[in-house]
């Protein structure tokens, strides 16, 4: 299998480290601490898909009280002022900048996607409208099926 | 002066306002749109001094808007504040017409850097 040279850790960490100086940590006083956590969490994921010359995903996976607090600091927040949808927008933002300088990294014409935000279990798509939904049941469980439309775009659907 | 910040991510919107006040630029007024489309409409009918646009939107891209802006005349200054700075894209933004592409992460220092020529 053939794997197109992407970015190393040495670039994620250089892109880490201005991501928090500039917006989580920007007084020094909490630096993100490049130890392997014994309990690794996956409650909240935010993704951006790239496609072109270089294919894959940039995903930040993340507890949900670390997406709150990098929610609030983000926008500049108490912890307690934070919502659903600050976590969704924020850590959507943080995975497209984060794929944005990933994505300068790689060589040939490459596609950022929008980003892609799971907050324990539950799919969060900044800027779309459900436009359509099948809910059902299959074998005693459920299923849903939704079409998600960028939300300008359905605005302007006739 | 007026300026319009152009960002699907209200997250970003709040950051780029937050580091205009940082960079010293609290005096102006500073309008917004939430994508592309919107924010070829503002830069039309709110007729700002600056636009300062993200790249990746849905719908519209910011050099859409600025190509699409170009196209009907309107030369409001632009300048691009995105995740991506490769060499290609920032060609692509100074042929558009874009006098600066600021990347994200930013500092106050980097928004002081671009728009000091432009809002002194």
């Amino acid at each position: 299998m053939n794997v197109h040279p992407g970015p190393t850790e040495e670039d994620l960490q250089t892109i880490a480290e201005q991501v928090w100086a500039s917006y989580l940590d920007p007084d020094g006083s909490s630096p993100l601490i490049l130890l392997p956590p014994e309990k690794p969490s996956r409650e909240v994921s935010a993704s951006v898909s790239m496609t072109g010359a270089w294919r894959g995903h940039v995903v930040i996976w993340t507890s949900a009280t670390a997406s709150r607090h990098a929610a609030a600091a983000l926008l500049g927040v108490e912890l307690e002022d934070v919502t659903v949808e600050d976590v969704t927008d924020g850590l959507g933002e943080l995975a497209n900048i984060i794929g944005g300088n990933v994505k300068s990294l790689v060589i040939g014409p490459t596609a950022l996607s929008l980003p892609h935000v799971l907050i324990s279990g539950e799919s969060g798509y900044p800027q779309v409208v459900e436009v359509c939904k099948l809910a059902g049941i299959w074998r005693d469980e459920p299923i849903t099926i939704s079409v998600l439309q960028s939300a300008e775009r359905a605005g302007r659907a006739g | 002066m007026k300026i319009l910040v152009v960002d699907d991510s209200r997250v970003m919107r709040q950051i780029v306002t937050r580091t205009l006040r940082q960079a010293g630029y609290s005096g102006h007024d500073v309008v917004e749109a939430c994508d592309g489309r919107a924010g070829y409409e503002a830069a039309v009918s709110e007729k700002p001094d600056l636009v300062l646009s993200d790249w990746n939107m849905p719908g519209m891209t910011g050099v859409e808007v600025l190509r699409t802006l170009r196209a009907d005349g309107v030369q409001t200054p632009f300048g691009f504040v995105t995740s991506e700075g490769s060499d290609e894209m920032r060609q692509t933004a100074l042929d558009a017409g874009a006098l600066f592409l600021i990347t994200k992460p930013f500092t106050a220092a980097s928004f002081r850097d671009a728009l000091g020529p432009i809002l002194g």
